[in-house]
């Protein structure tokens, strides 16, 4: 060692540092004056929190649902009512090669995750390896091998590199996996069927809150752009609670979520999956706001082929459509929900009781359920419903650019087809709930509500009639116009909430302004607001068949009730319904 | 180095000559070359106006302008510096923790064998423990916020620095202790003046390694409660697009990291004079 020069001649080595720490001192300062700060580290745009009107919501469905743009007429009675377009002439058409990896011996791989839905085709396969022989509808044989990718990144990946031929989705997840796969017409989802609708499976389990209107300012915890996110922010916009009015914490999955709630006590709820969110619920202190067994009809697992794929292998495709609906019909038996328990313990490297514990948490989607699901179009919760749902969601929150039309997706070819055989035909949704009739007070004093929306629906004074005609004076003509021009877009959106949420029961509150107080008795004020909440019941069972009259509960509060307690003299606040979600039975 | 008249023939007479060092610019020309060649390829696989006549799906890797004109949109919408600045600022957090708590630990290993025995166990187990299963565990130990993220970057790291500043204590040649006693250095003395001394330039060139280690830790860790950072970014990026981000924060970071190594190595030649030299 040189000893000679450590004394004098260059500067000390606490001089380098500091000449480091000046000169990045002095760039942030002249940034930070000239004003280039925010050229160089500009604040950005936080993901736009639009605010969220569920109107709008009612509004582009109804236009949606609607070719011919006649005002929507809330009385006229309708049924089943088919989409009479054909599929393939609505869908993207596949430009280039086909770029999926060719059949290895006739195997067609189908990515799945650890989910209940998957029991059926786990059953139709007999494992999650390919061995059992499938018969395409051509007569054609084919294998098929269940691949298991959680990850819906992954697997979205996967599906786009063409290593899986079949992907799997809950359907307000695709539009986030179309903002990339959009640039391939290739990769582009074709949806042919629904699995499952998940029953029990997702969930909000609170802390310190009692419904879903409370968590108003409040911290909720989930994964982000998930099937969790879509079932928080609408449960959230139908309790008139804006996303913007919520702190969300994101973490990468349901179990981190779940996690993340019971470390931190300052988050007020999570939303997560079972059997995290009983768990949870069972903590002291916890409740578990709701779930999709009452949300029973919101998330709808399906699975999509690649486009290209779909071109080459409709027969294929077809094969494996009736191969899953048959397993469903074998799956009624127990010693078939027993095997299949084992088949899915093996490919989920679960316990087999803990496989046939997690069956609960999907209903399995038969035939006449998917008909019901692809092509009814007055069905408020069906494909295209649950579609601009998710879009409309996503979109207010920043999460998607472009939109696609579910008409590009979505292909009910087969399930077309298969209505011609009887085997198919024949059966008969299994997925109603029968309500008996039960009296507003006993739906009350049972449990708390999950959530309360509130709509305006304007009456024409003194008459509870919702689609009165009253006529106006336009220059020389009387024309007849309806007295609320929205009372169908309202209809859609309490429709849509009841049937989203298909297992609860909904009470339907009619409320009065108190501008007449001391000029009327209250019992006549009751009255007409008891028949204004029973009118809005009528014409929503009317409207949609799929929804049972017994589900609404209708009740007249008169002006007892102003909307606001500190703006109780607001007329127009206080003309309104609101519609009261209660949990079928309390949890 | 040539020194030819014409320095291009020096560069390539040179060219086969087993290690004949090119001047500043052949090297700069030949790290050029390998990009222009990188750059080539790229655009070739990517070009074609439509997915299908591409060799290479625009959903895997979008065309070189395709991703670079998607950069103003990281920068200005989705604030990368900023993100950047709050992973750095974790990073410095988490490591800075593990710097305090390794190197002195660290250090009384090197000298203490017996200090070394005792913590053995918890450097083996730091060492080899797979980091990233250590995510989930860092959320239900340190809750939700800042906490779990430096907290699992002080994990992951601790080990490692303890380690290194161990042995580089360890590795002070014997003849520096006897010449220190034999001046009449007391046990202290010589630990303080002679032994850390010496093992300082190797704690430091470690620590500067690691960081980088560390820095790769932070994508993982922030995964914990996505609210910002630059590993956000990407697994946003890598959720709902665009793809073409990805790809940019990965040259970002790449640039950024290089260029912080090459200022620390800076620091650490002129922190450390004895062992580098005054250059």
């Amino acid at each position: 060692m040189d000893t000679t020069k450590t004394t004098g001649g260059g500067p000390k080595p606490a001089f380098w540092i500091l000449l480091v720490l000046c000169v990045l001192g002095l760039i942030g300062f002249a940034g930070y004056k000239g004003g280039w700060f925010e050229f160089l580290a500009p604040e950005g745009k936080k993901d736009d929190i639009a605010k969220i009107d569920a109107d709008e919501l009612a509004k582009l469905q109804a236009g949606a649902a609607k070719a011919d743009a006649e005002a929507p007429d809330g009385n006229a009675p309708t049924t089943v009512k088919e989409y009479n377009f054909v599929p393939s002439a609505k869908l993207p058409p596949v430009e280039g090669t086909a770029s999926y990896k060719p059949l290895q011996k006739g195997v067609v791989r189908f990515a799945i995750n650890v989910w209940a839905g998957w029991a059926p085709i786990v059953f139709a396969n007999d494992g999650f390896q390919p061995g059992k022989e499938w018969t395409a509808a051509d007569g054609k044989k084919f294998k098929v091998e269940l691949v298991l990718i959680d990850d819906p990144v992954a697997m979205r990946d996967s599906y786009a590199a063409g290593n899986v031929h079949i992907g799997w989705a809950t359907l307000d997840m695709v539009p986030l996996f179309l903002e990339e796969l959009r640039k391939d017409s290739r990769v582009m989802p074709r949806v042919f069927q629904q699995i499952d609708w998940s029953n029990g499976g997702d969930g909000i389990v609170g802390r310190g809150v009692e419904n879903i209107g409370d968590l108003r300012g409040k911290t909720v915890v989930l994964a982000q752009n998930s099937p969790s996110h879509y079932f928080l922010l609408n449960a959230l916009i139908n309790a008139g609670v804006q996303p913007a009015e919520v702190n969300f914490k994101f973490t990468a999955d349901a179990f981190q979520a779940a996690a993340a709630f019971n470390a931190d006590k300052n988050i007020s709820a999570v939303v997560s999956w079972a059997p995290d969110i009983y768990n949870l619920a069972d903590v002291k202190g916890n409740k578990l706001l709701v779930t999709t067994q009452t949300a029973n009809k919101l998330i709808a697992d399906v699975w999509f082929a690649r486009a290209d794929f779909a071109k080459d292998n409709m027969p294929i495709l077809e094969g494996i459509v009736r191969g899953i609906f048959d397993a469903m019909v074998a799956l009624k038996d127990d010693a078939n929900k027993q095997k299949v328990a084992s088949l899915l313990g093996k490919g989920y490297s679960i316990q087999p009781s803990e496989a046939l514990a997690m069956l609960g948490d999907a209903h399995w989607t038969n035939y006449a359920e998917n008909r019901e699901f692809f092509m009814n179009q007055n069905n408020p919760a069906n494909f295209e419903r649950t579609w601009e749902t998710a879009y409309y969601l996503y979109k207010k929150i920043g999460q998607v650019a472009q939109k696609t039309a579910f008409d590009q997706v979505m292909d009910f070819s087969l399930i077309q087809k298969l209505g011609k055989d009887e085997k198919y035909a024949s059966q008969k949704d299994e997925y109603t709930v029968t309500f008996t009739p039960r009296a507003v007070s006993a739906i009350k004093a049972e449990s708390g509500e999950i959530l309360t929306k509130t709509v305006v629906i304007h009456f024409f004074p003194n008459s509870s009639e919702i689609d009165k005609v009253i006529e106006v004076q336009e220059g020389e003509k009387t024309v007849k116009k309806p007295y609320d021009p929205n009372v169908g877009f309202v209809l859609e959106e309490i429709g849509k909430l009841a049937a989203q949420y298909g297992a609860s029961r909904i009470i339907i509150e009619g409320h009065t302004d108190a501008s007449m107080k001391g000029q009327v008795p209250d019992s006549a004020v009751k009255d007409l607001s008891t028949q204004r909440a029973n009118a809005v019941k009528e014409a929503l069972v009317n409207k949609y068949k799929t929804l049972q009259p017994n589900q609404f509960t209708a009740a007249g509060m008169g002006w007892d009730v102003p909307a606001d307690d500190n703006d109780a003299g607001n007329h127009a606040k206080n003309r309104r319904v609101e519609v009261k979600v209660y949990p079928l039975e309390a949890q | 180095m040539t020194q030819g008249k014409n320095p291009l023939a020096g560069f390539f007479s040179g060219f086969f000559k087993i290690r004949d060092e090119p001047t500043i610019f052949g090297r700069v020309f030949m790290a050029a070359l390998c990009l222009a060649g990188i750059a080539a390829l790229w655009w070739y696989v990517t070009r074609g106006e439509t997915a299908a006549d591409r060799i290479v799906s625009p959903y895997a890797l979008g065309s070189p302008a395709e991703v670079f004109g998607s950069f103003p949109s990281l920068w200005f919408d989705r604030a990368l510096t900023r993100n950047l600045a709050v992973s750095l600022w974790r990073v410095l957090q988490g490591f800075g923790l593990a710097v305090l708590v390794g190197v002195p630990i660290g250090i009384l290993c090197g000298a203490f064998k017996r200090v070394d025995a005792f913590f053995a166990p918890i450097s083996i187990f730091g060492r080899n423990v797979p980091v990233v299963a250590l995510v989930p565990l860092a959320l239900l130990w340190f809750g939700t916020g800042e906490a779990p993220k430096i907290g699992f970057l002080f994990i992951a790291c601790v080990a490692f620095v303890l380690f290194d500043a161990s042995r580089a204590v360890g590795d002070v040649a014997s003849d520096y202790l006897d010449t220190a006693y034999t001046l009449g250095a007391s046990r202290w003395q010589t630990l303080l003046k002679v032994v850390i001394p010496l093992a300082m330039p190797d704690i430091f060139n470690s620590i500067r390694l690691l960081f980088g280690l560390a820095f790769g830790y932070i994508i993982v860790a922030e995964a914990l409660d996505m609210d910002s950072g630059i590993g956000v970014l990407i697994m946003q990026s890598q959720r709902r697009g665009p793809r073409e981000h990805v790809y940019l924060i990965l040259l970002f970071i790449t640039v950024v990291a290089f260029v912080l190594d090459r200022v620390l190595y800076f620091v650490q030649r002129r922190l450390f004079p004895y062992r580098y030299g005054r250059g």
